[in-house]
């Protein structure tokens, strides 16, 4: 389980995440959905220990992401936004290598990495080194590696973003299949028809805030649509018409004075 | 208990690096090819160079000469010193030796016979080009037989007015060669020092920056940063690998300098000292705390920088800088002292000078300087994890 409390985080002068809460169960699938640029990347970085957040909490199975990072880390299984592949290795050593810094005994992890494999179904490119693969073989060893310790909990940064639809469907069941094993998982994207078809939940995330949260039904009933798409041009609409509001408050605030 | 030190996933690291690069066929040769070109270059300078400066035998020399025909007792004596004289067909002899075509020319004046004859002195000149280092040798051999020349007939001179042949010549100068080898190639040992120490900061400069700005610029770090273990010990393994090939880098080095040195003993070449398989040990070992800080300066750097093209750049003029007192000690030799042990690579270049030209390198230097190098080693590891736990680090900018 997830739970994140009024997470904030600052670049300099850009606030990129402010006040950020949510829950995402075991057991359900969560959708971090918003334009680029709402924080989506930045709350994940934070949950998966990479980034501090200046203020808030992350809990990853009840320990804080922040506080206690290598117990987050077993627990956790990530695709970042950086996928990158070591060029030299065959698929099978990248998943392998990550599985040894997990400290998996070696006859597990090879029956674990034969499993993936197999579920994946990236057996041609098993034992190919990783010069030349495609996005999406790319894509499928860097979820392979991310999930050979079997993490209890699943985070997945724009997991389809530039996939053809084989890949893209295969990254779909693998993720129903976690989702069924009483997992948890929690992944971000900006395709309104991957979202509606996956999630149990959904945060709606605008300017670094999350904007909206719930299941789909939620949501629709919310807005009174009952498209997921047209759902989430309301809410960035609503989004933007607060803000301009805001701004154009905060202008006259500074005329009047 | 090494394995819950963390010693076990370090190993996991510095493991896959090492395999990872290996596999880099081009980048692992390259690395093995670039510490030969000292010994080679060494090697060539002291056949060549080395042999150019060496005096030729009397019995081989050549004097060249203009007007040789006023002067039948000048060649006579040449002669009869085993040299030889040959009279040059090249008018313009200011030229043929600026080109290098006679070492130098000696002229005989149209009146020097007449003078000779009235025991008059006589100015004769010598033609040389000073800025050719080739020809030093040659010149001082001809200097040499008009200087001994002049000596007999002013002795023969003197006898006829009854006069001792010391009258003339109040002293007699003879030099004492005391250096380390038989020519000026003994310069050249100098020069091992600081190739050495080249070698040390290039050996696995590559590695280091590919396992940090390149895995960063590839997008591999952050996925690797997530993996359950302290970041130091992610550095450390990446570290070790990097060490590893520079031990075998500078070990490449050393192996040539000891194959070049004997073949050049083998071909009878200038060198007086050939050190043996022992001193050359002591020499890579003398070597071991500056490739463990060489490497340790390359992961800051590496960690540091924005990107792969800056560090290379940092790193392309980092191997001049310690290289430098040991360039400058070629020619200027220093007195070492206790302060200059506790400098990292200028005490390792004293001592490795020491021990090349057989003078040994004391015991207490040896451990004082490379305590002082693993010393500062520590402080720069420690740095470089702080380094490697900044949030910045896992991302390209």
């Amino acid at each position: 389980m997830i739970e994140v409390s009024n997470l904030r985080k600052t670049f300099k002068d850009v606030t990129a995440v402010e006040n950020v809460s949510f829950i995402a169960r075991d057991g359900e699938v969560t959708g971090l959905i918003g334009p680029n640029g709402a924080g989506k990347t930045t709350t994940l970085r934070i949950l998966y220990t990479i980034m501090k957040p200046d203020s808030g909490v992350a809990l990853i199975d009840g320990h804080d992401a922040a506080l206690e990072p290598q117990e987050v880390q077993r627990r956790i299984g990530v695709l970042p936004d950086n996928r990158g592949l070591y060029p030299r290795l065959t698929a099978r050593e990248h998943v392998r290598y990550f599985g040894r810094l997990h400290g998996l005994p070696p006859d597990e992890l090879e029956a674990a990495i034969d499993e993936l494999i197999a579920t994946l179904s990236m057996e041609d490119v098993a034992d190919r080194r990783a010069k030349g693969f495609s996005k999406g073989q790319t894509l499928k060893v860097a979820l392979a590696r991310a999930l050979v310790h079997k993490p209890h909990n699943v985070m997945l940064d724009e997991p389809t973003n530039g996939l053809d639809v084989d890949s893209s469907r295969a990254v779909r069941d693998m993720v129903r299949r976690i989702r069924d094993e009483g997992r948890c998982v929690l992944f971000s994207s900006h395709i309104m028809s991957e979202v509606e078809a996956l999630c149990d939940r959904i945060v709606v995330m605008g300017h670094g805030r999350v904007v909206a949260e719930g299941t789909p039904d939620q949501l629709a009933e919310m807005t009174g649509q009952a498209d997921l798409e047209e759902i989430f041009v309301a809410i960035a609409r609503e989004e933007a018409e607060l803000r301009k509001k805001a701004t154009f408050e905060a202008l006259k605030e500074q005329l009047d004075a | 208990m090494l394995e819950k030190l963390g010693f076990g996933k370090i190993r996991i690291v510095a493991a896959k690096e090492l395999r990872d690069n290996l596999r880099d066929r081009r980048s692992t040769i390259l690395s093995m090819i670039y510490p030969l070109i000292g010994p080679v270059v060494l090697g060539a300078l002291v056949l060549f160079v080395g042999a150019t400066l060496s005096a030729p035998k009397v019995a081989e020399h050549v004097v060249v000469v203009q007007g040789a025909q006023q002067a039948p007792d000048f060649v006579a004596f040449v002669r009869e010193q085993g040299a030889d004289v040959v009279e040059t067909d090249i008018e313009d002899v200011a030229r043929a030796v600026r080109q290098g075509i006679h070492p130098a020319v000696l002229i005989f004046p149209e009146n020097y016979a007449q003078a000779y004859a009235a025991e008059e002195n006589v100015e004769i000149q010598l033609i040389i080009d000073s800025s050719r280092l080739s020809s030093i040798m040659s010149i001082g051999r001809t200097v040499e037989l008009v200087n001994r020349f002049n000596r007999e007939i002013a002795k023969t001179r003197l006898a006829v007015h009854g006069l001792g042949p010391d009258v003339a010549s109040p002293m007699t100068l003879k030099s004492v060669n005391v250096a380390a080898s038989l020519s000026i190639s003994g310069i050249f040992l100098n020069m091992m020092a600081p190739f050495l120490i080249f070698n040390v900061f290039i050996g696995g400069v590559y590695l280091a920056i590919d396992t940090t700005a390149g895995e960063r610029e590839r997008g591999s770090l952050e996925p690797l940063l997530i993996n359950p273990l302290p970041r130091w010990q992610l550095m450390l393994g990446k570290y070790i690998a990097s060490l590893a090939f520079t031990a075998l880098a500078v070990l490449a080095a050393v192996v040539a300098y000891k194959v070049i040195f004997t073949a050049l003993g083998l071909l009878g070449v200038g060198l007086k000292v050939n050190p043996s398989v022992g001193d050359f040990v002591l020499i890579f070992l003398v070597t071991v705390p500056i490739q463990m800080l060489a490497v340790a300066v390359q992961m800051i750097v590496a960690t540091v920088t924005k990107s792969f093209k800056e560090t290379q750049t940092y790193l392309g003029l980092l191997p001049l800088l310690p290289s430098v007192p040991g360039m400058i000690m070629v020619f200027v030799p220093l007195q070492p002292t206790t302060l200059s042990m506790l400098v990292p690579t200028y005490g390792q270049t004293i001592l490795i000078g020491q021990i090349v030209r057989g003078e040994g390198a004391p015991l207490s230097d040896l451990l004082l300087s490379g305590g002082a190098t693993l010393a500062i080693t520590i402080g720069l590891l420690f740095l470089a994890a702080r380094f490697y736990n900044r949030e910045q680090v896992a991302f390209a900018h």
